[in-house]
């Protein structure tokens, strides 16, 4: 029963991952993400409660207070101050991006059949969806333009890292729980504050004006 | 006192870095701030030293642990061999004059801004050099390795001002790490081997062999030959020792030089397993090109603090040239020779760096009293400093290897085990002995006609600029420290025998060595292995100069007369600054002999208004090709822009390109990896 | 206590055989005027004329420069030490030489290194371009010849077994004294390094003071009275010490191995033939060569360095 419920939580956690890539309000983006970081959460709790590991309970709730309430709010707050609610239009267009996500899913379904451990039952599908999601995330990056979803898609490889961490190993300790937490808030804080930097100066979020890094 | 000890290397760790964080929190008051620093560093330094000595005195090395991660069971090990303890010796001697004198210096020549910056480096630096000579495994010997490099970047670019300072120590920074990169490939594939982190597991010589072990040895040559000064890795030498505060530049040239020598003995010498013939040609052929080439650059220099430095290339080189007469002879087996010429390359450690240091430190003090370090810029300064003179030409002659000094000795030793190589080593191949033997005779020559111009030119005859007549003697706290050390070369010099029985313990430590070859003659004397092959006694010989030299003085003297003083006969001209021998005329004649090493260019330019043959202005400029910058670097670095620019297609701006770059490689990377299971 | 009388021993023979050779020096410099005077079809000075200009010398008023400081006087000083010092590490009239528990042919070298040092020092003293000059000149041509020296030496040495001056001798002179082809490549080339050492045609004019040929004689140019007496001397006595060394390496048959006077008396007669002999060549090198120019020293230097690389390498390989 809790496998079924850990493969429902991750399958829900790739089904957030491709309706943020359908997404263009970036509002519902972030609270997609919101969800996201929400069923990790149950799954870190559901492997707690199944395997007895009680710091898996601590770091369920630091999953869902930080990265389910904090987070999503605090970039919340960042567009309704800057007065950006749209994403502007994708390099690739939805019906594309949804194909090649497609294809970078059964990538990741296909490396995960190559682990010994995720040859077959939870772990399979775990590691499976944990890659695609990161696989997803990085050509969320790649094809978006605006800075918020950049920020999003850091954020949903982040979690794609934290399922493997907590679903499939035995885990980490406590003090490097905490570290990675913070460090996602502290990214997540100077990221806030570049954001407001690019609208400063370019009067826009669109991060394909950054064209000076080049040789 | 074995408790002392054993927590001997931890506490100087722990001293610095106390030292450190107090001198970043006095940065505002600047002379508390420099007290602090330097005598943090002292008082380190002379733990260090206590448990060298110790470690010398017991035979036995002296393991311990720094730090420990108990979950992941990573240990920062340190392990205080012979070996080891013979360095720090050689470190702490130094690094205590050096601190005493920079309290005086650091006062006038560091601007009360930078004072923290420099003090906390300071000991940053010889903290780090502390670690990298009793490392006991690849992280903690790498991480010190860095540690150092970094710190004394830092303390290069002091005046960063100065264009000079920043360039050398950017150049500093990339050949460094070029060395580093190379010694961890190296350190990785020796890991890969053994499976083991540990030096002593690492370093037992039976890990590789063929084609892999001479790329090995290869890559812990590049990298230890660049911390060295080796020609060809010698480029950032004269230009980052110059440039540093001139008792950092003691620093760089007595400790860091033999944190890369260190290196060489420890990993290329004893650590790959018995040497081959070729790796010891290669040390022994790259030795003499260092010294020959090193002390012909030294020759035409005007710069104090870069004749110094080419100076201390020449040193190393000798002391690679003894490294490898000693691989050589392992390599035939020859265990008794080997000791000899290891011995002489240690002993030469030490003396290098007692005198180089004592030859830096008043080359401080008179940079900062003339304001200037060119050559041609000074004059008559042992008028106005005599005891910094008094030193430097103690100093002076120890490094042209005169006898009673410390110089004579080491070389004493090299040629020793240069002749006997001879006679023991069969074949066409024993043609290399005399051959380094005559080169080492030129070296040896040409150090004492270059530092008779670098103390003549500098302190002898009349001022040649304003600076230099109204110099005034250092301060006591700045002299004590070079007294020590002139104090030290004597005795070294004289007292040879003494030195030797410290290397004993050393010696039966390094695998392959038969200590029990007797080099010492009690503490006064050498001898050869073969006893009647040839000894010296300095002590005696030195009582009978005294004698010789009272004896003259008895001859000569005149008691009724009163010695008059005249001016010099200037051939019925005024005599004056102006002509007086400059150091450039000094060294002339030899530009010309060797002009095939330097290539001199000549300028010479008359501007006349008037008429031609009324010049009122001549122009004469002269130059030595840079060899080694623009026939190895040059090319090396136009091949590696070349590529570079090749590849600026890739960057072409767009974020989201260098993103789709990152994606593509990782599912690649996926698909491949994957796949197999 | 047998070492301290051992000891004792050895300085009472060093200062006895340094005060000899200081009293015969002079008389071997002008000799060596004198052959070369009748060679020019003159009579020369008298023999006794090198010690009447020391005497002279040593009586007048010493004369420095304003500019000059200490190192200036104990330059002269020093260079004259040196020497007498190194006569102690040679073997003269018996096979050992007084000292040689101190040391052999590197502390020799070294030795006479110090007291170049020292002198050159000194020269750039006074302030004067000369000095400078002389100075300059000498350590260069110095530098050139110490090589082809020492490896003139070690070829003996090696040949003999020893780099110990007293053991070196009565090593060849236990094993009989052979002739080896080698041996006359070697000796060739350090006869050349001595003319360059001691400052004779064709290397250096030791009797000119034009600025343009000078070298030896730019370096001691302000010297006057006791200082100038004390650096002449000192050269004097290395001529001496030099030739006596050419003996000890390539002739040394009379040498007495024992401390028997008969034997004793053979071996200065012996001693002193050979040391006319070498002066009798000394003096037609002079005489037949023109003095080069400073840049062809270094040829010259480089052909005896050749010749002692071929002399080591026809003897061992």
């Amino acid at each position: 029963m809790i496998n079924d419920l850990l493969i429902l939580s991750a399958a829900g956690m790739l089904v957030s991952a491709y309706l943020m890539v359908g997404q263009k309000a970036l509002v519902t983006a972030i609270r997609l993400y919101g969800i996201q970081s929400l069923l990790l959460g149950m799954v870190a709790a559901a492997i707690a409660a199944s395997e007895s590991r009680h710091e898996l309970f601590v770091t369920a709730a630091i999953t869902v207070g930080l990265k389910a309430i904090l987070i999503p709010w605090f970039l919340i707050r960042i567009i309704d101050r800057i007065g950006i609610h749209r994403e502007i239009e994708p390099f690739l267009n939805v019906p594309t991006s949804l194909l090649v996500c497609l294809g970078l899913t059964v990538v990741g379904y296909r490396v995960s059949a190559g682990f010994p451990e995720g040859a077959e039952g939870v772990s399979h599908h775990l590691i499976g969806v944990a890659l695609s999601m990161l696989l997803i995330g990085l050509f969320l990056m790649v094809t978006r333009k605006k800075a918020i979803t950049q920020i999003l898609a850091l954020l949903t490889v982040e979690n794609a890292v934290f399922l493997v961490a907590v679903g499939v190993t035995p885990g980490m300790p406590l003090v490097v729980e905490l570290g990675i937490a913070f460090d996602v808030i502290l990214a997540v804080l100077v990221l806030g504050i570049l954001v407001h930097r690019i609208v400063d100066r370019f009067e826009s979020m669109d991060v394909s004006r950054l064209s000076k890094l080049k040789g | 006192m074995l408790w002392l000890a054993s927590v001997g290397v931890p506490a100087a760790i722990a001293i610095r870095l106390a030292t450190v964080v107090a001198t970043i929190v006095l940065a505002r008051r600047a002379t508390a701030c420099r007290l602090v620093a330097l005598g943090g560093s002292i008082l380190a330094s002379a733990v260090t030293v206590s448990t060298a000595i110790h470690a010398l005195v017991a035979g036995g090395p002296l393991d311990g642990v720094l730090l420990r991660h108990a979950a992941s069971g990573f240990a920062l090990s340190y392990s205080v061999t012979p070996l080891s303890a013979w360095f720090l010796m050689v470190f702490g001697l130094i690094a205590v004059p050096v601190a005493v004198y920079s309290v005086g210096y650091f006062a006038h020549s560091i601007p009360p801004s930078r004072i923290a910056v420099v003090g906390s480096s300071f000991n940053v630096v010889l903290g780090a050099v502390e670690v990298v000579f009793v490392a006991g495994d690849v992280m903690t010997f790498l991480f010190a390795w860095e540690l150092m490099t970094l710190a004394t970047a830092a303390l290069v670019a002091t005046e960063h001002e100065e264009r000079a300072s920043r360039q050398a120590a950017y150049l500093y920074l990339v050949m460094s790490h070029v060395g580093t990169g190379c010694l961890l490939a190296g350190f990785l594939t020796l890991a890969a081997a053994s499976g083991s982190l540990t030096l002593s597991s690492l370093l037992g010589g039976n890990l590789v062999s063929g084609a892999t072990r001479d790329a090995v040895f290869a890559l812990f040559f590049l990298g230890f030959g660049v911390k060295a000064g080796i020609i060809p890795f010698h480029v950032w030498l004269p230009e980052a020792h110059p440039a540093a505060p001139s008792s950092i530049s003691a620093l760089m040239s007595a400790v860091l030089i033999t944190a890369g020598i260190y290196g060489l003995i420890k990993v290329c010498a004893f650590g790959l397993g018995i040497p081959a013939v070729g790796w010891s040609l290669t040390f022994m052929g790259l030795g003499t090109l260092s010294a020959i080439l090193g002390v012909l650059y030294a020759l035409t220099e005007s710069d104090l603090k870069r004749l110094l430095a080419y100076s201390t290339i020449e040193n190393v080189g000798i002391v690679v040239l003894g490294l490898g007469t000693g691989m050589l002879a392992l390599a035939y087996g020859r265990n008794g020779l080997a000791t000899v010429a290891i011995a002489a390359s240690l002993a030469h450690v030490l003396n290098h760096a007692v005198f180089k240091s004592l030859l830096f430190l008043g080359a401080g003090s008179v940079a900062m009293q003339t304001g200037t370090r060119r050559l041609e810029q000074f004059g008559g300064l042992l008028r106005r400093m005599p005891w910094t003179g008094l030193f430097f030409l103690v100093g002076a002659m120890a490094i042209a290897g005169l006898p009673l000094l410390n110089g004579f000795v080491s070389e004493w030793l090299l040629f020793q085990a240069l002749l006997v190589g001879f006679s023991a080593t069969p074949g066409l191949i024993r043609l290399n002995y005399p051959l380094c033997a005559a080169l080492l005779a030129l070296t040896s020559a040409l150090a004492a006609a270059c530092f008779v111009r670098a103390f003549g030119i500098s302190f002898l005859a009349l001022p040649r600029s304003i600076a230099a007549a109204e110099a005034h003697e250092a301060p006591r706290s700045m002299l004590a420290p070079q007294a020590v050390l002139a104090a030290l070369c004597l005795g070294l010099g004289v007292f040879p025998g003494a030195v030797l029985l410290a290397l004993r313990g050393v010696l039966a430590s390094l695998p392959g060595l038969e200590p029990s070859a007797a080099l010492a003659w009690g503490p006064a004397g050498m001898t050869s292995p073969v006893r009647s092959f040839d000894h010296v006694v300095p002590a005696m010989f030195g009582v009978a100069l005294l004698g010789a030299v009272v004896a003259a003085a008895v001859l000569a003297a005149r008691p009724g007369w009163a010695i008059r003083r005249v001016p010099t006969w200037g051939c019925g001209g005024e005599l004056s600054a102006r002509t007086e021998y400059t150091a450039t005329a000094f060294s002339k004649p030899l530009m010309m002999i060797f002009s095939a090493v330097y290539r001199p260019t000549r300028q010479v330019e008359a501007i006349a208004e008037v008429s031609p043959y009324f010049p009122h202005e001549v122009r004469y400029r002269s130059e030595i090709e840079p060899t080694f910058e623009r026939y190895v670097y040059g090319p090396l670095l136009r091949a590696v822009l070349h590529v570079a620019n090749g590849m600026k297609v890739l960057q072409a701006g767009s974020l989201h390109a260098y993103l789709a770059y990152v994606l593509v490689l990782g599912v690649l990377l996926l698909l491949w990896l994957g796949g197999t299971t | 206590m047998s070492m301290t009388a051992d000891v004792l021993r050895a300085f009472a023979f060093a200062v006895l055989q340094a005060a000899a050779l200081l009293a015969l020096a002079p008389l071997l410099k002008t000799a060596i005027k004198k052959m070369k005077a009748r060679l020019q079809n003159r009579q020369g000075p008298p023999l006794l004329q090198g010690y009447y200009d020391l005497a002279k010398l040593l009586r007048k008023e010493p004369v420095r420069s304003e500019t000059a400081s200490w190192v200036f006087v104990a330059g002269p000083r020093v260079y004259f030490a040196a020497a007498v010092a190194a006569t102690t590490l040679v073997p003269v009239l018996v096979a050992a030489a007084p000292l040689e528990m101190a040391g052999g042919i590197l502390l020799l070298v070294g030795t006479l290194a110090l007291g170049r040092f020292a002198l050159a020092t000194a020269a750039l003293d006074t302030g004067s371009a000369f000095g400078g000059m002389g100075a300059s000149r000498d350590m260069t041509i110095a530098a050139l010849a110490e090589p082809a020296l020492l490896l003139g030496l070690f070829t003996s040495a090696l040949a003999a077994g020893s780099l110990n001056l007293g053991g070196l001798v009565r090593n060849m002179l236990q094993h009989g004294v052979t002739f080896h082809p080698s041996d006359l490549l070697a000796f060739a080339g350090l006869f050349m390094i001595v003319i360059a050492e001691t400052g004779r045609i064709p290397v250096d004019n030791p009797a000119t003071h034009l600025e343009l040929t000078m070298i030896h004689e730019a370096m001691v140019l302000e010297y006057a009275g006791p200082d100038l007496a004390l650096v002449e001397w000192a050269s004097a006595l290395k001529e001496l010490l030099y030739l006596t060394l050419l003996v000890d390496l390539f002739m040394p048959v009379g040498i007495a191995t024992t401390a028997a006077p008969a034997a004793i008396v053979v071996a200065l007669l012996a001693w002193i033939g050979k040391v006319l002999v070498l002066a009798m060549a000394v003096t037609i090198t002079e005489s037949t060569n023109a003095k080069l120019r400073l840049f062809r020293v270094p040829e010259l230097v480089s052909i005896s360095l050749g010749l002692a690389f071929l002399a080591l390498a026809i003897r061992f390989l």
